[in-house]
């Protein structure tokens, strides 16, 4: 039998229903698991190692009265540090906020425990979610489980180490521009952005809201689904949200017209390109047809994609002033402004950068040059991808154009690590799904296939995915020990 | 090119004190960025484009009713009478 | 004569609403301890996510409709980016007119009373922010500020005019007119502390604009204009030339006063609010509200002469007091007598309540209510009590809260119509006043005099018209018993 610690989110559940093994069990092992590897991974900021062990108990506890334990009992999720826990520290990764204790709940967190989820702790990022290799957390970075001299990704990082590593069943990340792909790309697992309006952003710490959403990060496609389903739905608090249909694992295999888009391969190094045709070969094995096409506006979707996230984030990191809650740095005699400015100080470079481009380019003088032509993209780039939707079901391409790199290879020059962000952004930008899926590896590094549909047909991006991982057959466990 | 005056200047409206070494090393890489975008210009500020990725029927917003929270978001700082402490305003 | 150009920023809190314009705190926040009135979102918590208030939409567009604004199909809220600590995010969530959407209101006209038109730029729709306490000296609290955010969120209605006032009389009469609809439209209680601001544009000769900022109250802004026509003046008669600049109202010594330089430089960076999508209202709805709005102060005036048979003066005092004119209508429910009561209203009633009361919801403490003056009306219709007697007795039922017929029966105040009574109190005055008596057998103006004795002999309650009659007759016959 497999390890415990090895279960799958839907055997978990099984297995707790089933009587064979206990919620206090299950977590022991995981917290064992992570005892024994994080010390390689670095993937936690906080570990609420009691909070999961009352909570199993409490899950044990139902299952012995026999009563109701939700569809998620026993079921260990890590989650990005970026997301609000009541009472848990929510940091960002950042000097600002590492005293910062939500007084609620991320509608998505109210979701997991509601389907009795134990929530494991906080996994690391780039500070912010500014980033594509958590070498911006303001703590530490974390390292790939694959192999450790590498980068896990970002800026979800660690959440899919941490999933990759068996630390968590499942994890949630969050995504702006690629920032949950990339991650399950690097690290070999399957890591899904909504469709923008499927997951509620409420309790999110924004950095550009019109592009981000949580999604979930898990080692199977079956699991996805099931948090999928979860976090889904239109909340009161969040004005952006819409009302979606759920998702099933399909029963069924389905034909779909399958379109690859050129340019993101042939931009690809080439053990990627390679990886990608193999598995477009395999589509069409069994019975997708499989064409290739080209997108006019992708040129300008990365420019387009710093502009927007950039502006949008030098507004919402204003609030980070210090006087409402924040680190420690006493007011003393200066005079408010001093004051902003020097606490501001302690933001890291790469968040600085973002904010002094998004102040440039919604200064007056500019916004029409940069802000506004980058807008009029964005709806170029949706209306041009609606098109295509309306004769392929999904778009492939590689969700990286590179493998995964060693730490520091990209730190010194922000161009060339905006530069891996190229396939990713295209998706936030349209405000449609994507999904990443691991389809092989080169040289001991993990490639992901990214999927992308037309919004809220994440149903087709699973019905793609399902089929592809059962025919796929490749190392699901890093050798960590 | 942007230099360190307009470094200084965007700085100060964004309200972020700069370290020295970056004083030094932003202007670069901020002009590497900013020449990045400025590809878009080469798109047509074309008018008859739809910008709006999502509409809200009136309909949908929130009720008027009130909804007490807990109160207790703000904990640090807090005078005895239940004033925010900031910074001198002077 | 010089030419001077006054334009308006109005600042007006939709005092109506329960909740604030993005959470569900109180809308009412005066009269509780501070940071009482907080949540998430109002204090900026990262996260946490604006929930638009319905209702404000609403009261905004009746704003606008009365106004003679145009009012979109589709609305937008933007950002303003700008640092201060009152300001919980550091910026605030707003309307602008750009990208072809506009603000919920734009294209206004506003007729004064001698048919002069304002035109209104535009109406938007904000949020208030929260209120700093100064707190000077004392080696404890130093020179720091202390914030208060119970007020933060709270719903303003800004209204902006063209500069098309030609001096402060026009402004007043503007300001008292729009208090009188907004009062009337029940968006806004103009007499709560700090529920309206303006802000004032000042330009003589064609030089540039001065804009004053900070006027607390619509009191205030006639103030500030002549102190700021009578500066302008002095330099323009100096040979100077009158800088563009922003000064401050102080409102203790009731000057202007240059604001530092450093404030003017705002460039306030807006971009559209990603978290609130564009809102429809639809075709129907300012068709489908106007049909629920209530009337405005010149239709009221207009039912007031047409259907009560007022006149204009009195049509106007009513109207001119929103709560006198309510008062009316009750009392009107109670005993249909427009005149009569409108008489009672707008003469005793009107001076006793300018006499003792400065409160704002003067009517609402008052012991009198419609019941009272519905029976004092029937009183002296039904000839029980004379119009002298009745100013008695309202000022007793101020005092006590007493019904008019307990107080007539308790003093003994019916009017006296029995000749007997009458003609004993004649009896007395011809005793008394011979010479008097004298005079008026060949001067009738004398006759008024007697009758004025009478009527104090019999405080005020003898009826005057049978009091005259008896006085002539004597006169005529003097043995007349
Ligand atoms: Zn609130």
């Amino acid at each position: 039998m497999t390890k415990l610690d090895d279960l799958l989110a839907y055997e978990v559940v099984e297995g707790l229903t089933e009587g064979q093994f206990t919620a206090e069990e299950y977590v022991i092992s995981i917290l064992k698991r992570i005892e024994e590897v994080e010390p390689k991974i670095h993937s936690f900021i906080t570990l609420d190692t009691e909070g999961a062990l009352s909570s199993a108990k409490l899950i044990d506890k139902k299952i012995r009265e026999k009563e109701d334990i939700g569809q998620l009992a026993g079921v260990t999720v890590g989650i990005k540090d970026n997301i609000s826990t009541k009472g848990i520290k929510t940091t960002c990764a950042s000097k600002i906020l590492e005293n910062y204790v939500p007084t609620y709940d991320a509608t998505v967190i109210r979701n997991l425990k509601e389907n009795g989820a134990i929530l494991l702790g906080k996994l690391n990022l780039d500070e912010f979610g500014m980033g594509s290799t958590t070498e911006y957390s303001r703590y530490h970075p974390t390292h790939n489980p694959w192999n450790l001299d590498y980068v896990p990704g970002g800026s979800s990082g660690g959440s899919g180490a941490a999933v990759a590593a068996g630390e968590c069943t499942v994890a949630l990340g969050s995504d702006t521009g690629g920032s949950i792909r990339c991650p399950s790309s690097f690290c070999s697992v399957v890591g899904l952005k909504p469709t923008y309006g499927r997951v509620s952003r409420s309790g999110l710490i924004s950095y550009a809201n019109s592009l981000e959403q949580i999604g979930p990060i898990c080692r199977s496609v079956k699991d996805l689904v099931m948090m999928l389903n979860i976090i889904s739905g239109k909340d009161a608090m969040d004005n952006t949200s819409m009302p979606s249909s759920p998702i099933t694992v399909p029963n069924k295999s389905n034909k779909l017209n399958v379109a690859v888009i050129k340019e993101l391969i042939t931009d690809s190094d080439q053990e990627v390109a390679k990886s990608v045709y193999s598995t477009s070969e395999k589509f069409q094995e069994i019975g997708c047809s499989c064409e290739e096409v080209s997108i006019k506006n992708l040129h300008y979707a990365l420019p387009s994609y710093y502009t927007l996230a950039s502006a949008e984030a030098s507004s919402n990191l204003a609030r980070y002033d210090n006087i409402r809650y924040g680190f420690d740095y006493p007011i003393g005699e200066y005079k408010w402004d001093t004051y902003f400015s020097n606490v501001r100080e302690n933001f890291g470079e790469e968040v600085k950068r973002r904010i002094l481009i998004g102040s440039y380019v919604l200064s007056s003088g500019y916004y029409g040059k940069y802000y506004l032509k980058a807008r009029r993209l964005r709806s170029l780039l949706r209306l041009e991808l609606l098109t295509l939707f309306k004769k392929y079901d999904v778009l492939i391409g590689p969700t990286m154009p590179i493998l995964p790199f060693k730490f520091g290879e990209k730190i010194d020059d922000p161009i060339k690590m905006y530069l891996v962000d190229v396939n990713t952004v295209i998706a936030n930008l349209a405000g449609i799904p994507a999904i990443s899926l691991p389809i092989g590896f080169s040289n001991g590094l993990p490639i992901g296939l990214q999927i992308m549909a037309a919004p809220f047909e994440e149903q087709k991006l699973i019905d793609a995915s399902y089929e592809l991982e059962r025919v796929i057959d490749i190392q699901r466990r890093p050798n960590l020990i | 090119m942007i230099s360190k005056e307009d470094l200084e200047h965007l700085a100060q409206i964004s309200r972020i004190n700069l370290t020295e070494y970056e004083l030094e090393k932003f202007p670069k890489q901020l002009d590497k960025t900013i020449e990045y975008i400025d590809i878009l210009g080469e798109l047509a500020s074309d008018d008859s484009v739809n910008l709006d990725l999502q509409e809200l029927r009136f309909e949908e917003l929130r009720t008027d009713e009130i909804r007490m929270s807990n109160n207790k978001q703000l904990n640090k700082n807090i005078t005895e009478d239940g004033f925010l402490r900031g910074p001198k305003m002077k | 004569m010089s030419m001077v150009m006054i334009g308006l920023e109005i600042h007006a809190q939709i005092t109506a609403l329960n909740s604030k314009l993005f959470c569900s705190c109180r809308g009412n926040y005066r009269d509780l301890r501070p940071n009482r009135n907080i949540c998430e979102i109002c204090c900026g918590l990262p996260g946490s996510l604006p929930n638009i208030n319905q209702k404000a939409i609403e009261y905004s567009t009746m704003t606008s409709i009365a106004l003679g604004c145009k009012v979109p199909d589709k609305i937008m809220f933007y950002r303003k980016n700008y640092f201060y600590p009152d300001l919980p995010k550091n910026f605030q969530i707003t309307q602008y007119n750009v990208d072809g959407i506009s603000s919920i209101g734009i294209d206004g006209k506003y007729e004064l009373d001698d048919s002069k038109q304002i035109r209104i730029s535009r109406i938007q729709l904000e949020e208030d922010p929260g209120r700093i306490v100064y707190s000077e000296g004392g080696m404890n609290v130093r020179n720091t500020a202390l914030i208060d955010y119970n007020r933060a969120g709270v719903a303003l209605i800004e209204i902006v005019t063209e500069p098309d006032f030609t001096g402060p009389r026009e402004v007043r009469q503007f300001l008292n007119k729009l208090s009188l609809t907004l009062e009337h439209l029940g968006v806004c209680d103009t007499l709560l502390e700090g529920s309206v601001r303006c802000d004032v544009n000042v330009s003589m000769n064609g030089g540039n604009k001065v804009e004053i900022k900070n006027i607390n109250s619509f009191k205030e802004v006639e103030k500030a204009i002549n102190y700021e026509i009578t500066r302008q003046s002095s330099v323009y008669n100096r040979n100077l030339s009158i800088e563009h600049e922003t000064r401050h109202w102080d409102d203790k010594k009731k000057i202007t006063f240059k604001a530092r330089s450093k404030e003017e430089e705002h460039d306030y960076r807006y971009f559209p609010e990603p978290d609130i999508p564009v809102i429809v209202l639809g075709s129907d709805f300012v068709a489908n509200l106007k049909e629920r709005m209530p009337e405005l102060p010149n239709q009221r005036f207009e039912r007031f002469k047409l259907k009560y048979k007022l006149s204009e003066h009195t049509s106007n005092i009513l109207i001119n007091d929103k709560k006198l004119a309510d008062f009316f209508e009750s009392t009107l429910k109670l005993h249909f007598s427009p005149t009569e009561i409108a008489n009672i209203l707008v003469t005793d009633f009107k001076s006793l309540i300018e006499n003792d009361n400065e409160s704002t919801d003067y009517l609402k403490n008052l012991k009198v209510k419609p019941e009272h003056i519905a029976e004092l009306a029937k009183l002296i219709e039904g000839n029980k009590i004379s119009r002298i007697t009745a100013k008695d007795i309202l000022v007793k039922i101020f005092e006590s809260g007493k019904l008019p017929s307990e107080v007539v029966n308790s003093s003994n105040s019916y009017k006296i119509a029995d000749e007997k009574t009458i003609m004993d109190a004649v009896q007395s005055v011809f005793d008394t006043e011979k010479s008097a008596v004298e005079d008026a057998k060949k001067n009738t103006e004398a006759i008024n005099f007697l009758l004025g004795k009478v009527m104090k002999f019999t405080n005020g309650r003898a009826d005057p018209k049978i009091a005259r009659r008896l006085i002539n007759s004597k006169l005529s016959d003097p043995e007349k018993q």
